[in-house]
């Protein structure tokens, strides 16, 4: 089932009907049963896999928690018998035994996520070693087909198992609650990776249908299906020739369609994230938002924590500290403060969690080499800007930079912008090597295009779509540099009904238009991750 | 309370530590600071902060941080 399609539409709003039809009490059992009707839809195997890690979560939990539970009644049962000591000791025999349940699930769930996403590089890898030895390689003939969602789904199922072993949140006692923590469908294929607390406080109360929550969310829903259909959608064949072509482009152009494709995949992740919010407000539940105009960003760690704000929340939270609070890390820290002074030391455990983190995070989003020199490049933007602080500061004093300058920040703004995008491109062109050779071509290649159509090679003819695409993206950057300061469903809602209405028809015309015949051409990027 | 504002006050002296309630969530402390953050917490009150504390509501004003101190600081006993 596409989600840019009438069938989901009809899915969504049947779905909904129930919802409000039930008795509000059993509300969750209708989005349970609507998510595994979607899940296995598109994926009827994968379902397995989505219950095993459910099971597994569940199981893990309770077990975990019963551990937590039986040791403090002991202690509150014999209180006045038991030594400091003693107590240290059942608390230590007890943290190994809920740890080693924790990693054991952790390691099941993520081998599970490893298989299905990592065992192509994996032999691949193996082949490269064995054939520089000159041995016979290893024949591929493994047929996964990676399940809808796993690295979704894998992220949020251990990040609540983790937050329970942590003692932050009580674990979920009925298993059917907990599938549906797992498999919700708005969020499934392409997050947002939700914290347990926040979610389940959404999805397991009762909502009453409103006027406002509907229209609320239909909007957005509307919003979210013209960025994807009608700028993301189009916009894909320009960035798709460019990728195919570059090399007979000028240097210019190949730039200048770059930014092609940041506008694409802004589009294309947004606007999901703005559908199935919309579908979620409809529900009366709230998701966690995924974006804040990272494009607006002032530097590379700022972009972070503004792009797929979760999945940014997720690593920080489960590998980052962890990480950067690890033993190992602390020791070296401690030395190096010692030998080196006190910024040293302690900048060092969060340089080596983001090297970990920036790692993982290239690998999560592709098993290429590509896209892990992606993550390392972003990583490297990132500590050097760290290590760099007070050479910056000492820097912008000496040069009278003010922070607050708005040239200063719009100088910032749109050097991120030009480096996110240059960073963001380079996996996109389908091997490292793809990459490389794009970054080259960009700057190595000085001919200076003869006409508009040799600066814009990848765009076939100034049409009507194109000028109406064009115009809608004009108002995405209007729309996203309103949303910095104000809230601009509340001033679109200011105007009057006649003029909304007239609006939101004019966006359901380009839909039709343009959206739905280019809308067939192929599904979300972030689903492929 | 003083020691813990010392240390605040070393990361960044333009905040008013005894009303701000934002901190971590209005990234006026970032994921980097924070480390130098509790690098000095787990120095002066000789404590051990593990990453099960690290939630922003423990960090997001200077009365949170103290509580959380003292928390581990009895959790420890």
């Amino acid at each position: 089932m596409l989600i840019t399609s009438l069938q989901f539409l009809l899915f969504v709003f049947g779905a909904m009907i129930l919802f409000y039809l039930v008795p509000k009490k059993i509300q969750w059992m209708i989005l349970l049963a609507a998510s595994i009707a979607f899940y296995v839809s598109v994926n009827v195997w994968g379902i397995f896999l989505v219950l095993v890690t459910a099971s597994t979560i569940y199981g893990s939990a309770l077990w975990i928690e019963s551990i937590r539970k039986k040791q403090k009644s002991y202690f509150k049962e014999n209180k006045e018998l038991l030594s400091r000591e003693e107590k240290a000791l059942i608390k230590e025999k007890n943290n190994k035994k809920r740890r080693r349940i924790l990693v054991t699930t952790l390691v099941l769930n993520f081998g599970i996520l490893c298989v299905f996403k990592y065992l192509h590089f994996a032999l691949e890898q193996v082949n490269l070693v064995i054939s520089v030895f000159g041995g016979s390689v290893i024949e591929d003939r493994i047929n996964l087909i990676m399940p809808l969602g796993i690295s979704f789904y894998t992220f949020q199922s251990t990040g609540y198992l983790i937050d329970v072993y942590w003692e932050n949140c009580k674990p979920q006692k009925n298993y059917f609650k907990t599938l549906l923590f797992v498999s919700f469908f708005p969020q499934i294929t392409q997050g947002p990776i939700s914290d347990y607390t926040k979610l389940s406080n959404e999805l397991f109360s009762e909502h009453k249908l409103s006027y406002e929550n509907f229209v609320n969310g239909f909007e957005r829903m509307l919003w979210g299906f013209a960025k994807k259909m009608v700028i993301a959608d189009y916009i894909s064949s320009m960035v798709g020739s460019l990728f195919e072509n570059y090399s007979n482009y000028t240097g210019i152009s190949a730039f200048i369609g770059t930014f092609f494709y940041s506008v694409q995949i802004y589009a294309d992740f947004s606007g999901y994230m703005d559908i199935m919010c919309g579908v979620c407000e409809m529900f009366g539940i709230r998701l966690t938002e995924n974006f804040k105009q990272p494009y607006f960003s002032k530097s590379i760690a700022e972009y972070w924590r503004r792009w797929h704000i979760t999945l940014g929340e997720w690593f920080k939270k489960y590998v980052y500290y962890p990480i950067g609070m690890s033993r190992l890390s602390k020791k070296i820290g401690q030395k190096t403060k010692d030998k080196f002074g006190k910024f040293v030391g302690q900048t060092i455990p969060p340089t080596i969690a983001l090297i970990v983190v920036w790692f993982v995070t290239g690998l999560w989003h592709g098993a290429s080499w590509a896209y892990i020199v992606w993550g390392g490049v972003n990583g490297l933007f990132i500590i050097f800007s760290m290590w760099m602080e007070p050479v910056y500061a000492k820097v912008k004093s000496a040069l009278k930079i003010c922070d607050t300058s708005r040239l200063w920040q719009a100088f910032q703004v749109l050097r991120t912008f030009v480096l996110v995008t240059l960073i963001k491109v380079f996996p996109e062109v389908g091997s490292l090597s793809g990459g490389l050779k794009l970054w080259k071509h960009i700057f190595s290649n000085h001919r200076i295009p003869a006409s508009l159509s040799e600066l814009l090679p990848f765009v076939d003819d100034i049409s009507i779509p194109f000028l109406i695409v064009a115009s809608l993206t004009g108002f995405l950057f209007i729309h996203s540099l309103v949303e910095r300061k104000r809230d601009f469903r509340t001033l679109f809602h200011k105007l009057p009904f006649a003029v909304r209405i007239a609006a939101l028809t004019v966006l359901f015309i380009i839909i039709a238009y343009i959206g739905i015949p280019a809308a067939s051409e192929g599904g979300f990027l972030y689903a492929n991750f | 309370m003083d020691e813990l504002l010392n240390i605040l006050n070393e990361i960044n002296p333009d905040i008013d530590y005894m009303t701000e309630t934002n901190l971590i969530d209005g990234k006026m402390i970032d994921s980097f600071s924070i480390f130098k953050l509790i690098d000095d917490i787990c120095e002066t009150f000789d404590i051990d902060i593990g990453p099960k504390w690290m939630r922003n509501e423990n960090f997001n004003s200077v009365h949170a941080m103290w509580d959380m101190i003292q928390a581990i600081q009895n959790e420890d006993e």
